[in-house]
C-alpha cells in the first residue's frame, strides 16, 4: 500500500537517508530531528501573510538549499467557527452565512446546504428553479475558474514576463459575469440567491442578452488566455512534470474536482451523481493525464469551455412556472425539519466535491435549527495533500503547486 | 445511499443492520476490520469523517457518532457509510493508516467535537491555536464563552 508521488531520483544528490527517498506512506509525520540530527536544513515560513498563499496559509517549510526535504501547513486562521454559528441560526439564516465560506464561488455553497435542507424535507423545487440553478451554478463555475487561472498565472508572474496580463484579463472577464450576478440578485458576490425550494429572484427580461454576450466575449477571451499561456515556453517549464499528485493517493486524501480530474480520474458529480437541472445534459467531464500542475489547468480550462456551453443550452431552454416550491419564506422559522435526520448530500463545486451532513436535533418535536452541520470542504482536502506533494520540490515550485491546487481559505478553515 | 455492494458486505459478512442513508453502527472493536474490508473491496476514495456530539440526560449516557462515508469514483460510482457510537470519554480506532485523508479529517473532529482516536499518527488541533480550552462544538461550549487572545 506504498504510494510515492515522487521519483527517487529527485533525492540523489542530496544524501538523504532512506526514510526520505523511499517516501514511505507516513513520511509526512516522519519526525525531522530523525534525517536531520545536527539542524542543517534551514527552516522557513511560507505565508501565513503572503499573496501567493491565496489567503492565510501557513506553511512550515524544511530546506535543504533550494529543494524542500518536509512541508507541514498550519491552517485555521481564517477560522470563524461556520459549524458553530450554523447550529445557533435557523435553515433560513443558515444560506447567507455559508456564502462566506468559499468566497469565490458563494452561489454553490448556498446550493449545497439548500439541497441538504430539502432532501431532508422531501421537497423537489420546481423546473424553473432547478435550471436558474444550473446557470448560475455554471456561471460561478466559470467565474471562479478565470480567477484561478489569472492568479496562478501572477503566482508565476515574474518568470512569465508579464503574468499580470493574464490576470487583468481575467478578472476583467470575471468583472462581466459578477455585472450579470448583481443584475440577478443585486450582490456582488454574497448572494443570497438561493433558498429552500428554489430561489429567491426570477430572471429580469433583459437578463438573458446581457448573460449570452459576456458568454460571446468569454469564449473568445479563452483562446486568447491560451495563446498567451497554454504553449508559453516559460509557462510550461514552470508548471510541466510540477507537483505530479498520484492519483491512489489523491483519491484517499479525498481530493476531488479538477485537481483529481487532472490525475486521470474520470468522476464528475455532475455526471454521475445529478443534482438541480445536471440531469438533462450531457455532461462532458474534462480529464487530464499527467496529474501535475499544468494538467490542472488545462482540465480548468477545458471545464470553462464546457460551462460556456452549458450555460447557453440552458438559457434556450428555461421553463415557465413557480421559482420556489415553498411559499415565499417571510420568517427566519418558517422552514423546520423533523427530528432525528441525519444525511448527507453533495454537489460538485468549481473545486470539487462540496458535502454537508445534516443531523437534526433528538427527540420528537420538528425544529427550525440543525443539531449538527458539517460542511466538507474541498479545498481542505486539497490542502492536505501538501506534505505528500511538496517534499522534492524547490521553493519556487511550491508556490507553483499552491496555485494550481486553487485552495480557498475561508472555505479551509470555515 | 449506501450501495449494494457495501451493503452485501455490511449485512452478510458483519452482521450488521444497515441504515439506507447512513450505514450500519459498528462496535469500536471492529471497526478497523470493516474498514479494511471496504478499502479491499475498492472503496479507496475517503469523502469525509465528521462527529456529533451527545450529552448524557436521563435517559442514556452521553456519547459521539462518528460517521465515515467513502467511495468508488467513477461512471458507475458508489457509496458506503458507517458510522461508530464512541462513548464520552473512550477512544476510537483511528482510520488514518487505512485511507490517508482519514488524518487531517480525524485532527479536525478531535480539534472541534473533541473525540479521541487511537493510533493516530499526530493528533494535534488543526484548526483552534495549541492553547485553547475545550472543544468548541461540544453542545455545554456557549457561543459566547470568553477566549484568551489569538497569537
Amino acid at each position: 500500500m506504498t504510494t510515492t508521488n515522487t521519483t527517487n531520483d529527485q533525492f540523489k544528490h542530496l544524501n538523504l537517508p532512506p526514510a526520505i527517498t523511499d517516501l514511505p506512506r507516513n513520511n509526512p509525520h516522519i519526525s525531522i530531528d530523525d534525517y536531520d540530527p545536527e539542524g542543517d536544513l534551514l527552516v522557513m515560513n511560507l505565508g501565513p501573510q503572503h499573496p501567493s498563499t491565496h489567503g492565510v496559509l501557513r506553511v512550515k517549510l524544511w530546506m535543504d538549499g533550494e529543494v524542500c526535504v518536509k512541508a507541514v501547513p498550519y491552517i485555521g486562521y481564517l477560522h470563524r467557527g461556520v459549524e458553530k454559528l450554523c447550529e445557533h441560526r435557523t435553515y433560513v439564516q443558515i444560506t447567507p452565512l455559508v456564502d462566506k465560506n468559499d468566497y469565490v464561488c458563494p452561489m454553490t455553497n448556498e446550493l449545497a446546504v439548500n439541497i441538504a435542507f430539502e432532501n431532508a424535507l422531501g421537497v423537489t423545487p420546481p423546473p424553473r428553479a432547478q435550471v436558474i440553478r444550473t446557470i448560475v451554478a455554471e456561471m460561478q463555475r466559470m467565474s471562479s475558474h478565470l480567477l484561478a487561472v489569472g492568479t496562478w498565472a501572477l503566482d508565476l508572474g515574474g518568470a512569465l514576463g508579464g503574468g499580470a496580463t493574464a490576470f487583468m484579463h481575467t478578472f476583467r472577464e470575471r468583472e462581466m459575469l459578477l455585472d450579470c450576478f448583481e443584475e440577478l440578485t443585486g450582490a456582488r458576490f454574497h448572494y443570497n440567491h438561493h433558498t429552500v425550494g428554489g430561489v429567491r429572484h426570477d430572471i429580469p427580461e433583459s437578463w438573458s442578452t446581457h448573460v449570452l454576450k459576456a458568454l460571446d466575449i468569454i469564449e473568445a477571451k479563452i483562446d486568447s488566455y491560451e495563446g498567451y499561456l497554454t504553449e508559453n515556453q516559460v509557462f510550461k517549464a514552470r508548471s510541466v512534470g510540477v507537483g505530479i499528485l498520484d492519483p491512489k493517493l489523491g483519491l484517499e486524501l479525498g481530493i476531488s474536482g479538477p485537481n483529481i480530474r487532472a490525475s486521470g480520474v474520470d468522476w464528475d458529480l455532475r455526471r454521475d451523481a445529478p443534482f438541480a437541472a445536471y440531469d438533462l445534459v450531457d455532461v462532458k467531464v474534462a480529464t487530464a493525464q499527467a496529474g501535475d500542475c499544468y494538467a490542472r489547468y488545462q482540465v480548468r480550462i477545458a471545464e470553462m469551455r464546457e460551462s460556456v456551453r452549458l450555460v447557453r443550452f440552458f438559457m434556450k431552454n428555461i421553463p415557465t412556472g413557480p421559482i420556489c416550491a415553498l411559499k415565499q419564506v417571510k420568517l427566519a422559522t418558517a422552514v423546520k425539519i423533523p427530528a432525528n435526520f441525519s444525511g448527507y448530500t453533495c454537489i460538485e463545486t468549481a473545486r470539487g466535491e462540496l458535502g454537508t451532513w445534516l443531523v437534526t436535533p433528538p427527540g420528537k418535536k420538528k425544529s427550525a435549527m440543525p443539531y449538527r452541520l458539517k460542511i466538507r470542504p474541498p479545498s481542505l482536502h486539497a490542502v492536505s495533500a501538501l506534505p505528500w506533494v511538496c517534499p522534492g520540490n524547490n521553493l519556487s515550485d511550491i508556490i507553483a503547486i499552491l496555485g494550481s491546487m486553487d485552495p480557498i481559505m475561508g472555505e479551509v478553515d470555515r | 445511499m449506501i450501495s449494494p455492494q457495501a451493503n452485501i458486505l455490511f449485512t452478510e459478512v458483519y452482521g450488521l443492520e444497515a441504515d439506507p442513508a447512513e450505514g450500519p453502527w459498528i462496535p469500536t472493536d471492529k471497526l478497523l476490520e470493516v474498514a479494511k474490508a471496504l478499502y479491499e473491496a475498492g472503496f479507496n476514495y475517503f469523502s469525509y469523517c465528521a462527529a456529533a456530539h451527545y450529552p448524557a440526560t436521563e435517559e442514556e449516557e452521553g456519547y459521539y457518532n462518528v460517521s465515515y462515508r467513502v467511495r468508488i469514483v467513477g461512471k458507475n460510482g458508489q457509496e458506503a457509510a458507517f458510522r461508530v457510537r464512541v462513548p464520552l470519554g473512550e477512544e476510537t480506532p483511528s482510520l488514518a493508516g487505512i485511507w490517508a485523508g482519514a488524518d487531517w479529517q480525524e485532527r479536525e473532529q478531535y480539534d472541534l467535537i473533541g473525540v479521541k482516536f487511537t493510533n493516530h499518527p499526530d493528533l494535534r488541533r488543526l484548526m483552534m491555536p495549541e492553547n485553547w480550552d475545550g472543544h468548541p462544538l461540544q453542545k455545554e461550549y456557549a457561543i459566547d464563552t470568553p477566549h484568551h487572545p489569538w497569537r
